[in-house]
């Protein structure tokens, strides 16, 4: 597929320089609104690095994003790139052939240092890279520094902190964390938070079908948090992230876990870095156990199909460029793949400094692992169990249904 | 006047000439497969309703039940015969789901049509009633997907019910309204209700207006009022209404999808799903085509089955009962 690609770029690059056209316009197609403007930011970088201009094109709706991706790739209605998902939500898409092969992309960007060598896994499929990292959020616990500091608490170092720290605020009537059903996926945030906390090894295989969710480690972690809701630690179950990020910079919530990327959400709510809102990576609750960290990394796609597929493959030559990847990153306010562009906001850049600094595990979110369908079906699963925490074993033995269902199901795909 | 004078010359011009020319008998000119006027005739006018019909409903029904004997991801499919139908009968969510929808059916039955016919025959006659009544009506001209916002401002745990059930110290009554089964599904129907009964009113309203003076007046005479009145009177000169308000309200509440996928979207763990959601969520979150096909076939026979027998029913006098 490369060599079909090379060729078309080639093909296309000639047409342009023989009929004299402008520099071309590329679509990216996403599902973020929040993201448009970072887009066209990286658009007008690009433009005057590879002479394109990036434009976006939104569908914030999640359902029919997905839905006109997976209906128009096969055909040439298909959007000339794509903001996707990592991880297996981008397999899945591979394995359709609809999306160019970037592996020379990828090896030229990792050769001129412009992007994380480690994160290739997450943008492979059968050891070919179909995907250029656009963000690299980190998955931490959002907290108002001014609130911790009026309860006389610090942020956690340790895993015996943060229990303190969450019974500190309780007793002083701060509802000490957020946790959520609502919108059906922030469902899977505390299973991935303890369970990479207390088995990052563990976690890596579950996620990858090589382990059990009926296995005592996976059941240790919904105990853990099975006796946080004994002890009334969480908000109601259908409080939204936008409500969660004001009620943190209000100091009613004691601690937000999710994405760097809530940080605009914060900052929007009145939330200003260092002052009202800081953030920390939750400590380790097996000391042995090797330190790591949930990242979540969007995808940079080229579609086969599109109308501009030329253009598209030179724009993904030119994406992680630090002029672009700049331009991009402080637009969004979030962390960048490429190590060379440090991030303009402040907590993420501390916390960029400390996954970097002291070496933890980059694992990739719950969301992008695992056969997309199982994933749907398994955030529906721990949904159930955040509203009836003693139910743990069951639900653990209906996601291992579905696991061995899904699995079997992709494995086939696979070996065809 | 005069427009409705006008075309009467020309009308019997048109009379005369055909007297006057006697080059065929009538029995000819009406006989099918003459130049004008047989069945063929009519052929053109009606293909483009035919095609439309056809390409945007037929076609996708039938496609839809040929796709449901399949196992389709949306990319590679294969013929698996009625194993979609058989794994329905066994999937506790559908069997949630199908449940669901009765108690969508059993609801807008009991809530928008009951309080629709109270609410109309309330405001029939008092001084204010149009007021009211529009008061009333005006939830229905919003779209339900702002209705559903709003009502999510309503019923989450943190939301205005509860606060106000806390404020005047009922805290014992706040609920987790959309987090369990089956409240969720009723408070749901409560949302709905707020918004589709407004419809009702007017109907209703209509039928009431259609009942003629004298029918009232001489029942007033024989010393009907109040009960007697709306029971032997009302009641059944409304049964035209009524009939068109239970069938609307009894497809409408089959296909309820909008109000539930704002607030819920099905969620939490399925536990609010309709038919039209699981469908939804099959064939386009699950990539389960086939099985979401499956899904559609089965809500649809259930939507035509009910409105079918519910109109042959009530409207024995028409078309419905010989088809």
């Amino acid at each position: 597929m490369s060599g079909r690609a090379a060729a078309a770029g080639t093909l296309a690059a000639g047409c342009g320089t023989a009929e004299g056209q402008p520099p071309g316009k590329v679509a990216v197609f996403g599902d973020s609104a929040a993201w448009s403007a970072p887009m066209a930011a990286a658009g007008a970088a690009m433009k005057s690095v590879a002479g394109l201009r990036l434009v976006p094109e939104v569908n914030p709706s999640l359902e029919s994003f997905e839905q006109v991706v997976k209906s128009s790739l096969r055909t040439n209605k298909a959007p000339d790139m794509l903001k996707y998902w990592s991880g297996y939500r981008l397999r899945d898409l591979a394995r359709t052939g609809g999306v160019a092969d970037l592996s020379r992309q990828w090896d030229a960007a990792v050769a001129r240092g412009w992007a994380d060598r480690s994160l290739r896994e997450a943008f492979t499929y059968r050891g070919r890279v179909y995907g250029l990292p656009m963000n690299l959020a980190y998955w931490v616990f959002f907290y108002n520094p001014e609130v911790f500091a009026e309860h006389g608490v610090q942020p956690p170092r340790t895993w015996g902190d943060f229990l303190a720290v969450a019974d500190r605020l309780q007793r002083n009537k701060v509802t000490p964390l957020h946790g959520t059903a609502d919108g059906r996926w922030p469902s899977f945030i505390w299973f991935q938070e303890i369970l990479s906390r207390q088995d990052p090894r563990f976690y890596d295989d579950l996620m990858n079908g090589r382990e059990k969710y009926t296995d005592p480690r996976a059941e240790r972690a919904l105990r853990t948090l099975a006796s946080f809701f004994d002890k009334d630690w969480f908000t109601p179950m259908d409080m939204n992230h936008t409500d969660a990020a004001a009620a943190v910079v209000h100091g009613k919530v004691g601690m937000l876990p999710c994405g760097t990327w809530l940080g605009s959400t914060l900052m929007e709510a009145g939330g200003k870095p260092g002052k009202n809102v800081g953030a920390f990576v939750l400590p380790m609750a097996e000391p042995n156990a090797r330190p790591s960290v949930i990242f979540e990394s969007s995808a940079l796609v080229a579609t086969v199909k599109g109308p501009d597929h030329a253009e598209a493959l030179r724009a993904t030559r030119n994406w992680l460029h630090p002029a672009v990847m700049r331009a991009f990153s402080q637009a969004l306010q979030d962390g960048c793949p490429n190590p060379e562009v440090p991030a303009a906001n402040p907590v993420v850049a501390a916390l960029a400094e400390k996954v970097r600094g002291d070496r933890l595990w980059l694992l990739n979110r719950f969301w992008e692992q695992g056969p997309p369908e199982l994933v749907e079906a398994t955030v529906d699963d721990l949904a159930g169990f955040l509203l009836n925490p003693s139910s743990y074993r069951e639900v653990l033995r209906t996601m291992q249904d579905r696991a061995d269902e899904a699995w079997k199901v992709w494995r086939e795909a696979e070996r065809t | 006047m005069t427009e409705i004078a006008a075309p009467a010359p020309a009308e019997a011009k048109a009379h005369r000439v055909r007297r006057r020319v006697p080059t065929r008998t009538p029995h000819q000119a009406v006989r099918p497969g003459a130049r004008l006027g047989g069945p063929a005739a009519a052929l053109p006018w009606v293909l483009p309703a035919f095609a439309f019909v056809g390409v945007l409903l037929v076609y996708p029904f039938f496609r839809s039940v040929y796709g449901s004997f399949f196992e389709d991801n949306g990319f590679t499919s294969s013929f698996t015969g009625i194993d979609n139908y058989t794994r329905l009968a066994d999937d506790p969510i559908f069997g949630r789901s199908l449940l669901n929808t009765l108690m969508w059916v059993a609801g807008t039955l009991l809530l928008p049509v009951l309080l629709g016919l109270l609410i109309a025959v309330a405001t029939h006659r008092p001084r204010f009633g149009g007021l009211a009544r529009m008061l009333i009506v005006l939830p229905f001209a919003l779209s339900p997907a702002a209705t559903a916002v709003l009502w999510n401002f309503m019923l989450t745990s943190d939301g205005a019910v509860n606060q106000v059930l806390r404020g005047i110290g009922l805290d014992s009554w706040a609920h987790t309204w959309l987090l369990e089964w089956p409240q969720n599904t009723l408070s749901l129907i409560v949302a709905g209700t707020w918004q589709a009964t407004g419809l009702n009113v007017v109907l209703f309203a209509i039928g009431l207006r259609a009942i003629p003076r004298d029918t009232v007046e001489a029942a007033e005479l024989d010393g009907a009022t109040g009960w007697r009145m709306f029971r032997h009177i009302t009641l059944p000169q409304l049964r035209a209404v009524t009939v068109v308000v239970v069938g609307m309200a009894v497809v409408n509440s089959l296909k309820a999808f909008d109000m539930i996928w704002i607030l819920t979207q099905g969620g939490p763990s399925r536990s609010s799903e309709t038919l039209a959601l699981t469908m939804y969520r099959e064939t386009f979150r699950l990539f389960h085509v086939g099985y979401g096909s499956a899904i559609a076939l089965v809500l649809s026979v259930i939507v035509v089955a009910s409105s079918w027998l519910y109109l042959r029913r009530q409207m024995p006098d028409t078309g419905w009962a010989k088809s």
